[in-house]
């Protein structure tokens, strides 16, 4: 619950050299690194309607455009809209019992009908003089867009280029990969494609669907001609109540209503499961299952699982010039015993040659070219060469901490078990408290926040069989060892440094 | 502080665990919840039929310093709703009927409100101001948008309330058996 409603004071390095809490971030077990949002691949794997629950494969999520067919959301507010159902006597009834007809036994039971309201802003379909539907779900009525020709020209158009580029790269690759025959064709000297030699030639392309889209579409032509404002615009008085706000307008993007009377359900977006997957080894971090009725994962490698949590207790608060003491919680999330260390963040070894992702175009084709794009600001190092502006230093005591494995009957305990060492604290199950000193140059300026780097040296038991064909890869010819130690750094907020 | 006079009429459900002080007219078919304070420190307060006053609700008629002699009352239309711990401090005046005071709203002096007026959950109104008919207040940014009808009335909600109530709770008895209370009645009610 602190991770959710609280700051986060104690952040991890990821091993991109994102600085993120514990609770975002991933831990492959493959590659046995930490991993976040920032340097994994996401992928959709399903989509549905948080409303109603109902998932659909992708395709069919295109042809609905991402929206389910049978929720709305509240077009004033965008609260997800509830079916009111009503008791109508029918208006026809009373006519048909004046003239007598034979519907006159059927009409004579109050009818239900049904509406659509929020119970946010008390929105109802009734509002905008949608009428009432016999049915719950489905029938209501759908606006048509008025630019449904434009758009589809425009999606052809689109589809047309999509098709040509595709065409275009697969002719690359096949020339380039294709084993050069006797013959030099005209193409394969000039560097033109058999497309674009076709279409110099004023000769008709080979695909011819797809150009003439392309040919055909006339792009859009902007125009000064706009209606006059209306003659009242500066004397008449404004109604707000009347008038559709910005979001209200944007929500709805064709017709964008100007006044709240246009107002129209909106048809609610879909949501996706996604999993994830780490770059470098292909692996998956995070798979959902596929019900989306299930908050539950198939795979959740969390690094809250599998990396020992640190958690600040307390601190004196920062001086400059001065020693500080502060109390830290260490526990150790798996169910092996941890062998903890701390150490000085420039006592970490120096990692192993840069990693790259092992199918660089793959995690590229997937994850939308990010690779390619410099990284936002960041440690500018690699982790453990870590050169993150620290106010303060955390003395670490030289010894190793040996941390009990999770035992969840344990939590109901509360006898801590104390201590009477300088550092620890106490020990209570999976948990150690720790009473560390930090000290602050005289340099540092007060006012500016005050913070210290922590690394951590733990020994990690790996519970996954080693791949048969991974092992050359990752870890040199050797069999990766099950027991293994691991390195992070914490960045943990103290405060602000006193004057 | 003025002696209490709780004028409860039949029909009215008024659980027995509740804050009542000084005069205060209870219409018939209004469901009075545990836990609510009505407070008429200055002037009498007049609840119509058909209310619905859930706990923690708070209906306080302000002393004011122009007070007028006899002070007027504060008339609450029927077919209000005050939601869970809903706040209204109204020095005088008139509310109008078929209202929604949602959970934790707050309506201080000064605000005339109409009908069919709904105020968000925990949408604080403090300026002075007039609600006119079905306006609608909501969100953490007090929105305002003008709903075309009022807002369903809780005859239901009220029925099974008036049923379950008395099963539940020690209720208040009316002590008013006249459709209209008057001046005989007022001197006969023996209420604490
Ligand atoms: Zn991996
Ligand atoms: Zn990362
Ligand atoms: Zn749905
Ligand atoms: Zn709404």
């Amino acid at each position: 619950m602190a991770y959710l409603t609280q700051p986060d004071y104690v952040k991890y390095i990821c091993s991109c050299g994102q600085l993120k809490p514990i609770t975002s971030l991933y831990f492959c077990r493959h590659c046995l690194k930490i991993r976040c949002g920032f340097c994994i691949c996401h992928e959709v794997d399903s989509h549905y309607c948080a409303n109603c629950l109902e998932n659909m494969p992708s395709s069919e999520a295109r042809l609905k455009k991402n929206r389910c067919s049978s929720c709305f959301d509240c077009p004033s507010c965008f609260h997800t809209l509830s079916t009111r159902a009503t008791l109508a006597q029918p208006r026809q009834a009373a006519q048909d019992a004046a003239a007598g007809g034979d519907t006159k036994v059927e009409n004579k039971q109050p009818k239900k009908m049904y509406y659509l309201s929020c119970f946010n802003c008390r929105w109802t379909s009734r509002d905008v003089g949608i009428p009432d539907q016999p049915v719950a779900s489905g029938g209501w009525p759908e606006r048509t867009n008025p630019f449904t020709t434009r758009m589809n020209q425009l999606l052809d158009y689109y589809k047309a280029i999509a098709q040509q580029e595709k065409q275009e790269k697969l002719e690359r690759e096949r020339k380039k990969f294709a084993i050069r025959g006797k013959y030099i064709t005209l193409t394969d000297k000039t560097g033109l494609t058999g497309a674009m030699a076709r279409n110099i030639a004023g000769l008709p392309s080979s695909d011819g669907g797809s150009s003439s889209a392309i040919a055909n579409f006339v792009a859009s032509q902007a125009s000064e001609d706009v209606d006059e404002l209306p003659e009242d615009i500066y004397t008449k008085e404004v109604n707000l109540k009347q008038i559709t706000s910005m979001a209200q307008r944007l929500a709805s993007p064709e017709w964008q209503p100007a006044t709240v009377s246009r107002l129209h359900p909106l048809a609610k977006l879909l949501s996706v499961k996604r999993s994830q997957r780490c770059r470098a080894c292909d692996h998956n971090l995070t798979k959902p299952e596929y019900n989306p009725g299930s908050i539950k994962f198939k795979i959740e490698l969390l690094a809250y699982y599998h990396v020992p949590e640190v958690k600040v207790i307390s601190f004196e608060t920062i001086k400059p010039g001065e020693k500080s003491a502060l109390l830290i919680k260490l526990t150790n999330p798996t169910g092996h015993e941890m062998q903890v260390r701390l150490l000085q963040p420039e006592d970490l070894p120096q990692p192993e040659e840069r990693e790259e992702p092992k199918s660089i175009e793959k995690s590229l084709e997937k994850s939308l070219n990010l690779e390619k794009e410099p990284l936002p600001e960041t440690v500018p190092d690699k982790p453990s060469g870590v050169r993150v502006p620290a106010s303060s230093r955390v003395c670490p005591p030289s010894m190793t901490l040996s941390l009990p494995q999770r035992d969840d009957a344990a939590e109901y305990d509360d006898d801590a078990h104390h201590d009477t060492d300088d550092v620890i604290l106490w020990r209570k199950s999976n948990k150690i408290a720790l009473r560390l000193e930090v000290v602050t140059e005289s340099t540092v300026a007060s006012g500016v926040p005050a913070n210290a780097l922590l690394a951590l040296e733990y020994s990690y038991r790996n519970t996954v069989p080693p791949p048969p064909t991974a092992g050359g890869t990752l870890a040199g010819t050797t069999p990766a060892p099950r027991d293994h130690t691991l390195y992070t750094t914490v960045l943990l907020d103290l405060g602000v440094v006193s004057g | 502080m003025a002696h209490n006079n709780i004028k409860i009429l039949p029909g009215a459900t008024v659980c027995e665990d509740c804050t009542l002080e000084g005069d205060i007219t209870i219409g018939g078919g209004t469901v009075i919840h545990p836990r609510v304070t009505i407070i008429a420190e200055g002037g009498p307060i007049i609840i119509a039929e058909y209310c619905i006053i859930e706990e923690y609700s708070t209906i306080i008629h302000k002393k004011s310093d122009k007070q007028e002699n006899p002070p007027k009352p504060l008339f609450i239309g029927a077919h209000n709703v005050f939601e869970v711990g809903c706040r209204l401090e109204a020095p005088c005046g008139h509310i109008g009927e078929s209202n929604v005071f949602e959970c934790r709203s707050f309506v201080g002096v000064d605000i005339k409100i109409g009908s069919g007026c709904v105020i968000g959950a925990a949408c604080h109104l403090t300026a002075p101001q007039t609600l006119i008919d079905n306006t609608v207040i909501w969100g953490s940014e007090h929105h305002i948008r003008e709903a075309l009808e009022k807002q369903p009335s809780q005859l239901l909600q009220l029925d099974f309330l008036s049923k379950v109530m008395p099963n539940y709770h020690r209720l208040r008895k009316p002590n008013v058996h006249k459709r209209q209370p008057s001046r005989q009645s007022q001197d006969s009610s023996p209420k604490p």
